[in-house]
C-alpha cells in the first residue's frame, strides 16, 4: 500500500530520437510534454509543478518558471526544480508528498546542435571564453571521461578491453529495442571497440555515446492520482540528489576513494529511503555517457567495490539475464544521447517495471534504481528507486 | 600565423594571473590565513573560507596526473590533432592542484602518468595574452 501522498511516475514519453533538421528543440518539448500527459491520462491543466532540464529552462535558473507559467496559459506553478533527471524528481517527489504540488512534469527537447568536437566551428578570430575554461585547450566532454579512464586504468589495472566490454553488452541490449538508434546496426565486438577509430585517448568512437536530437518527459504526481491515472504506476521508494564539484574545470582529489564521492552519497541516502538494498535491484538505468562511466557508477552506487565495476561488467552481471540487467534500451552508448538524456534512464526503468519492454523485458521487474550524474565527471549525482508496487 | 583557438575573457578577478604569465610566473591563489593553494581560484579559500587570497608564484615543477591524446579537435583544433590534454598536478602542498592544459615538446608517445613537467609560456601573435602549456621537466 502506498502513503497516503506517495509520489509516483505514471506518464512517460519519448519523441523521436535521431537527426531531426526539420524539428526545433521548442517543439520538441511542447510533444514531449503533451505525450507524457497522454500517456498517464492527465491534462495540462493538471500541472503545477515543472522540472526543466538543462537548455529547456528558456530563461536561466529560477527565473525559468516564470516563462514557463506564462507559456502554460499562466498557470500558477508552485514547484519549479533543476537538477539531472532523477535528482530533480527526488526533490519533486518530496515537494509532492509534503503537500507542496500535485503533478510535476519533467521535459526536455533538443534539435539542431551537437555537443561534441562536430558542434564547434573555427571562427574568424579567436573565441574569447570565460577564465581557465577548458575549450582554451582543445577538450571537451569526452577529453574529461578520457582523462578519467585513463587515470581510472593507471590506478586499477584496468585495460581498453574492460572498457569495451560496457559498448559490447549495451550495443546487444539495443538491438532488443526497437527504437533504438544503433540497434539495427546490429551487436559488436570488443575488437571492434578497439578497431574503431580513437576520439580521446585511451577513448574510441565506440567508446562514446552518441550525439543526436530528440525530447521526453517524466509524468510525477501523487497517490490519489496515480490511482486514476491510464498505466501503472512506478512508485518512488526513494530518490536524492549530491553536488560536489565545478563546471569541468578541474575534478577534485581524491578521484576515487573507497568511500565514493557524489554517486555515492545520493544512492545511500535514496537506498536508505527506500528500505531496499543494491541486490533488490532488479534492473538498473545508469547514465552511460561513455563507457568508463558505467564502470564507475557501479562502483560509486555500491553494485561492486571501488576498482571492480570492470571485473563487474565481465562477468555478465549487467546483461538481460544477469544479476543487475543495466541500460536495457541500449543506454547513451547505443539507444539514444540527445544533449542532457538523464531521464531516458528513468523512462526506460519505469517501462521495464510496467512490462511493456518486449524483447528487452526482464521478468517480474519490481525494483529499479537510476542513476543520473554529470558536470566534473561524477560532479551531480541524482538517484531514484522506483518500485512497482 | 593567426592564433584562432579560444582565449580567456581576462577579468578584475583573473587579470593577475594572466599578467603573472606574461612575467614568465605561473600565479595560483593563495589563502592568506591557512596558506593553501587552490585552484582554480573560487572568491575564498575551500580550505578554510577565508576570502583573503594572494596569488602567488609556484615552482611550475608538476607531474602528469592523467592525459589525453585528442584525434578530433573542436573548431580551430581540427588541424592540430593528434594533440596532448593533461591533467598537471602542481607540486604545491596539500590542498592538490590539478591543471588542465596542452602540451609542448612532448611526443604524444612519450606521455605517461607521473611524467615530471614543468610550465613554459606562449605569447600570442596578434593578441595582447600569453599562454602556458607544460613540457618535458629538465
Amino acid at each position: 500500500m502506498p502513503r497516503s501522498r506517495q509520489a509516483a511516475i505514471v506518464g512517460v514519453y519519448t519523441t523521436k530520437q535521431g537527426k531531426l533538421a526539420d524539428r526545433t528543440s521548442f517543439s520538441l518539448q511542447l510533444e514531449a510534454i503533451r505525450g507524457a500527459l497522454d500517456d498517464a491520462g492527465l491534462a495540462l491543466g493538471d500541472v503545477d509543478g515543472i522540472v526543466p532540464m538543462y537548455g529547456s529552462d528558456h530563461l536561466p535558473g529560477s527565473t525559468a518558471h516564470q516563462f514557463w507559467a506564462e507559456q502554460l496559459d499562466e498557470r500558477p506553478l508552485r514547484l519549479m526544480e533543476t537538477g539531472v533527471a532523477a535528482g530533480g524528481l527526488a526533490k519533486a517527489a518530496a515537494a509532492i508528498e509534503a503537500g507542496m504540488c500535485g503533478v510535476v512534469v519533467l521535459f526536455y527537447g533538443k534539435a539542431g546542435w551537437q555537443l561534441g568536437p562536430r558542434g564547434v566551428q573555427a571562427e574568424a578570430t579567436a573565441p574569447r571564453v570565460p577564465d581557465w575554461a577548458f575549450e582554451q585547450a582543445g577538450a571537451y566532454m569526452a577529453t574529461w571521461y578520457a582523462l578519467w579512464a585513463r587515470r581510472y586504468m593507471h590506478e586499477f589495472g584496468a585495460t581498453h578491453a574492460d572498457l569495451a566490454e560496457v559498448a559490447v553488452f549495451t550495443r546487444y541490449h539495443a538491438t532488443l529495442n526497437p527504437g533504438s538508434i544503433m540497434g539495427p546496426k546490429g551487436e559488436i565486438t570488443v575488437d571492434q571497440v578497439l578497431e574503431s577509430r580513437p576520439i580521446c585517448e585511451p577513448l574510441n568512437l565506440l567508446d562514446c555515446a552518441l550525439d543526436n536530437d530528440g525530447g521526453y518527459a517524466i509524468v510525477l504526481t501523487h497517490a490519489a492520482v496515480a490511482a486514476s491515472c491510464r498505466k501503472t504506476p512506478a512508485w518512488v521508494l526513494g530518490g536524492a540528489e549530491s553536488v560536489c564539484a565545478d563546471f569541468y574545470r578541474t575534478i577534485p582529489e581524491p578521484w576515487f576513494p573507497e568511500e565514493g564521492k557524489a554517486v555515492r552519497r545520493a544512492a545511500d541516502t535514496a537506498f536508505s529511503m527506500a528500505g531496499v538494498s543494491r541486490d533488490d535491484i532488479d534492473v538498473a538505468g545508469l547514465y552511460d555517457c561513455f563507457t568508463i562511466t558505467t564502470i564507475r557508477d557501479l562502483e560509486e552506487m555500491g553494485f561492486c567495490k571501488i576498482g571492480e565495476g570492470a571485473d563487474f561488467v565481465k562477468e555478465g552481471h549487467c546483461l538481460l539475464g544477469g544479476k543487475l540487467p543495466t541500460n536495457t534500451d541500449g543506454g547513451l552508448l547505443s539507444n539514444s544521447h540527445n544533449g542532457d538524456p538523464s531521464g531516458m534512464h528513468v523512462i526506460e526503468v519505469v517501462r521495464q517495471l510496467r512490462g511493456e519492454c518486449g524483447a528487452r523485458q526482464v521478468p517480474d521487474a519490481r525494483i529499479g534504481a537510476v542513476l543520473s550524474q554529470g558536470w566534473a565527471v561524477h560532479g551531480i549525482a541524482g538517484v531514484l528507486i522506483l518500485g512497482a508496487e | 600565423m593567426i592564433y584562432l583557438k579560444p582565449l580567456p575573457q581576462i577579468e578584475p578577478g583573473n587579470k593577475e594571473f594572466w599578467d603573472g604569465l606574461a612575467k614568465r610566473e605561473f600565479r595560483v591563489a593563495r589563502c592568506d590565513n591557512c596558506g593553501h593553494y587552490n585552484w582554480i581560484r573560487l572568491p575564498a579559500c575551500r580550505s578554510c573560507l577565508s576570502e583573503r587570497q594572494t596569488w602567488t608564484a609556484v615552482s611550475g615543477r608538476a607531474t602528469v596526473w592523467s592525459y589525453s591524446i585528442v584525434h578530433r579537435g573542436p573548431g580551430a583544433f581540427r588541424d592540430e590533432v593528434p594533440y596532448a590534454v593533461v591533467l598537471a598536478k602542481l607540486e604545491e602542498e596539500p590542498r592538490s592542484c590539478l591543471v588542465l592544459g596542452n602540451t609542448v615538446g612532448i611526443p604524444v608517445d612519450e606521455l605517461r602518468v607521473g611524467l615530471p613537467l614543468k610550465i613554459t609560456y606562449l605569447d600570442v601573435p596578434g593578441e595582447n595574452v600569453t599562454l602556458f602549456r607544460f613540457t618535458k621537466a629538465d
